[in-house]
């Protein structure tokens, strides 16, 4: 249902793990279910660093803040807890698993959300074929291995596709749109804009530079993160605003409160 | 099971009379064959660390020859009733072949080759029965060119006390469909055996052929020592897979020589999962224009197991290509060593060679050292080399993680990745299937 919410933010703070840098001071933020949001913010600003640790990686350390996924804890869960609990981080520069095909490994994954029940094969195999028609893939990508020697278009398609596969309650897009071309990204933003209409309780986050994106995924709300923080938080104009005058007021600001 | 021995009187010591022994109705070319191995093999210094090739294994700790017996012939009946339970069941998954041939404790027990290709001239059978049938085409081919007593300690060692092994022909332009399966078992603890594979494929024939080794865990060291010579003549396609799994205490040791003609095709494949300490020889020799040798190995260690890949690949002739690479994943305390080299010989213009060693890190005791190596004595060639040895990446685990896969399974599904490649590179009826399967359970069994 919409309007519930489904992501509360307080207070994250969080450092990289074996050094003393830290990137995200105190970030709030609250999504609702079936609720689509954007930030945008300039680069190193820690927007793939929340994403990140959204999701676990291990590579930062929480040192302060909580985050409530649908009324759980979700810092004290590893990363696959998290996914089975319905988040999926689609990533600015997705890893390439060398040997491991795409088949085999969302097979795996889906079998991992299933837990004990057995996996039906062939309902796997439609479940895959129809997700691949929706991205216009060619269904012979089944079978190359996870993102190795992919494009850089192709590896951001192949993250909607897993997206499309594991269908989560919560959609993390980091960049999604950065490296895919003007039809990749038109058949990528209908993909996104048709498992929405499939669930409505979808939530999506987007994480871009670019309006065009937001001309095709239409964000409810779009929020401007600078120096580890949310900063502005507003409608759609937010961002036709940032892309008429960029981030520079923030610079500003930043650099008055630096003095 | 009958206790007679078919050598009568045969010491069970590594020495001279065994040799002898071993000559017992043999013809003279093959008597006369062991007994000067036998002085190679004692002129022979027993290799130490100090020797570049033996740098990282130590014989004076890691092989116990004094302690080996030889392991017992005893002939055996070709009844799978009375076969091991785990000798049936790598059998059992065999069945797709165009021949079959089982050895226990270095006895051929049984074999098979399907009719219509013994009525076109394929000879597979014991090595034995073809140095009585075939003595000509033995006595040209075996411990000749390929593995030559000269080559080393161990291959003279083997020269003079093999009991028993492969011969396997395949004669001008006969085209096998299916591969042939070997099947070994060994089972007899603190015995030593030798034993020889030869294949020789005429020219433009083409074979595939895929020897198994197993044992279950032995109470004490067991040495199975194998000489391996694959000959494939002007324009044969040949390729050459020997898979070992064997159980604790066992030490492999396989010294193969290849010898790739004029166009021919030499494709091998070494894949170690098994064994204490396992340590494989391969020099894939490029005799003729167009020769071409795809060198596959892939090995996955877990607990001590030790494991050395000394490979060269010697470029004789010139426009040839051979290409290697050598994968493995090492878990708890096991370890390896790759020494390879490319050795381009005067005037072997044009040659492509290309050699790649790739290891994986799975824990913090694990160890692997890669020595590639290049002699090139021609100015026109494409050789390159490459070693890496890296640890499970952060970023592959946290993205396979990402995607609902626990930690064990991301771990899994990367390292059957990292040496599914090598695999990939030979698509051979069920060896894929089936070695991806072994390594699987050897994954699991570590939780
Ligand atoms: N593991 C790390 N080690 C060291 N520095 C890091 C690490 N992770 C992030 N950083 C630094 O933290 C800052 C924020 O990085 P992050 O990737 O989150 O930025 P971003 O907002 O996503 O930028 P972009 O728009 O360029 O993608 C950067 O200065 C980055 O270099
Ligand atoms: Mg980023």
């Amino acid at each position: 249902m919409s309007g519930t919410p489904i992501l509360k933010i307080r207070n994250l703070q969080a450092k990289v793990a074996d050094e003393d840098l830290q990137i995200l001071n105190g970030l709030d933020l609250e999504l609702n279910s079936g609720e689509i949001h954007a930030i945008m913010g300039p680069n190193g600003s820690g927007k793939s660093t929340l994403a990140k640790v959204l999701m676990g990686h291990p590579g930062y350390e929480v040192t302060a803040g909580s985050v409530d996924f649908n009324g759980e804890e979700v810092l004290e869960m590893e990363p696959d807890e998290r996914s089975q609990a319905g988040m999926f981080l689609a990533f600015q520069y997705p890893v390439e698993i060398p040997g491991v095909s795409i088949a085999n490994f969302l097979r795996t994954a889906v079998q991992a959300h299933q837990g004990e029940e057995e996996l039906d094969l062939f309902e796997f195999q439609d479940l895959l074929m129809e997700k691949m028609a929706l991205l216009e893939m060619d269904p012979a990508f089944a079978e190359r291995p996870v993102n190795d020697g992919f494009s850089g278009g192709e590896k951001k398609r192949n993250e909607i596709l897993q997206m499309a596969v594991l269908q989560p309650s919560l959609a993390l897009m980091d960049e999604t749109d950065s490296g895919l071309d003007i039809d990749a990204l038109q058949v990528v933003s209908n993909g996104v804009n048709k498992l929405r209409e499939e669930n409505p309780d979808m939530t999506v986050l987007l994480i871009t530079h670019y309006q065009r994106l937001l001309n095709y995924i239409k964000p409810d709300h779009v929020h401007v993160m600078v120096d580890g923080k949310i900063v502005q938080s507003g409608g759609p104009e937010v961002a036709l605003q940032l892309e008429e005058e960029g981030y520079k007021s923030w610079r500003e600001i930043e650099a008055a409160q630096a003095d | 099971m009958s206790d007679t021995k078919t050598i009568e009187g045969v010491t069970d010591a590594i020495n001279r009379e065994a040799v002898q022994a071993r000559t017992a109705g043999e013809p003279a070319w093959l008597a006369s064959r062991r007994m000067h191995a036998w002085e190679v093999y004692e002129d022979t210094p027993m290799p130490t660390t100090r020797l570049e090739e033996w740098r990282y294994t130590d014989l004076t700790e890691k092989l116990l020859l004094d302690s080996l017996h030889l392991g017992s012939v005893e002939a055996r009946p070709d009844d799978p009733s009375t076969f091991p339970a785990g000798l049936r069941q790598a059998m059992d998954e065999d069945r797709e072949a165009s021949g079959h041939l089982v050895l226990i404790d270095g006895a051929v027990v049984h074999t098979d080759i399907r009719e219509d290709l013994s009525g076109k001239g394929v000879i597979l059978c014991s090595l034995r029965e073809a140095v009585e049938k075939h003595p000509e085409l033995v006595e040209t081919h075996l411990a000749t060119a390929a593995v030559p007593p000269e080559e080393g300690k161990f291959q003279a060692l083997n020269a003079a006390l093999w009991t028993d092994g492969v011969f396997f022909y395949v004669p001008r332009g006969v085209r096998l469909d299916l591969p042939v399966r070997v099947t070994r078992w060994i089972s007899e603890s603190g015995a030593a055996f030798f034993s020889r594979t030869l294949i020789v494929a005429e020219p433009t024939s083409q074979v595939s052929y895929v020897d198994e080794i197993l044992s279950d865990d032995l109470a004490a060291q067991t040495l199975t020592s194998s000489a391996v010579e694959v000959i494939t003549q002007d324009g044969a396609q040949v390729q050459y897979v020997a898979v070992q799994r064997m159980g604790r205490n066992a030490f492999y040791l396989s010294q193969q020589r290849t010898l790739a003609y004029r166009d021919s095709t030499l494709d091998t494949l070494n894949v170690n999962l098994g064994g204490s300490v396992t340590r494989v020889d391969l020099n894939a020799r490029l005799m003729g224009p167009g020769a071409n040798s795809d060198m596959l190995g892939l090995y996955f260690g877990d607990a001590d197991q030790h494991f050395d890949h000394n490979t060269s690949q010697d470029h004789v002739a010139g426009h040839a290509n051979s290409d290697l690479l050598y994968k493995g994943a090492l878990d708890e305390g096991s370890r390896a060593v790759f020494r390879g080299v490319i050795r381009v010989h005067e005037g072997a213009q044009q040659t492509d060679a290309y050699q790649t060693n790739r290891n994986l890190l799975l824990s913090d005791e694990a160890r692997a050292d890669s020595l590639p190596n290049l002699e090139i004595a021609a100015d026109d060639v494409k050789c390159s080399h490459g070693a890496t040895v890296g640890q499970l990446d952060e970023e592959s685990l946290f993205y396979l993680m990402s995607r609902g896969l626990p930690q064990a399974k991301a771990e899994r599904l990367v390292v059957l990745g990292f040496l599914g490649e090598v695999l990939s590179r030979l698509p051979l009826g069920g060896v894929q299937e089936k070695v991806t399967r072994a390594i699987e359970e050897k994954l699991a069994s570590h939780g």
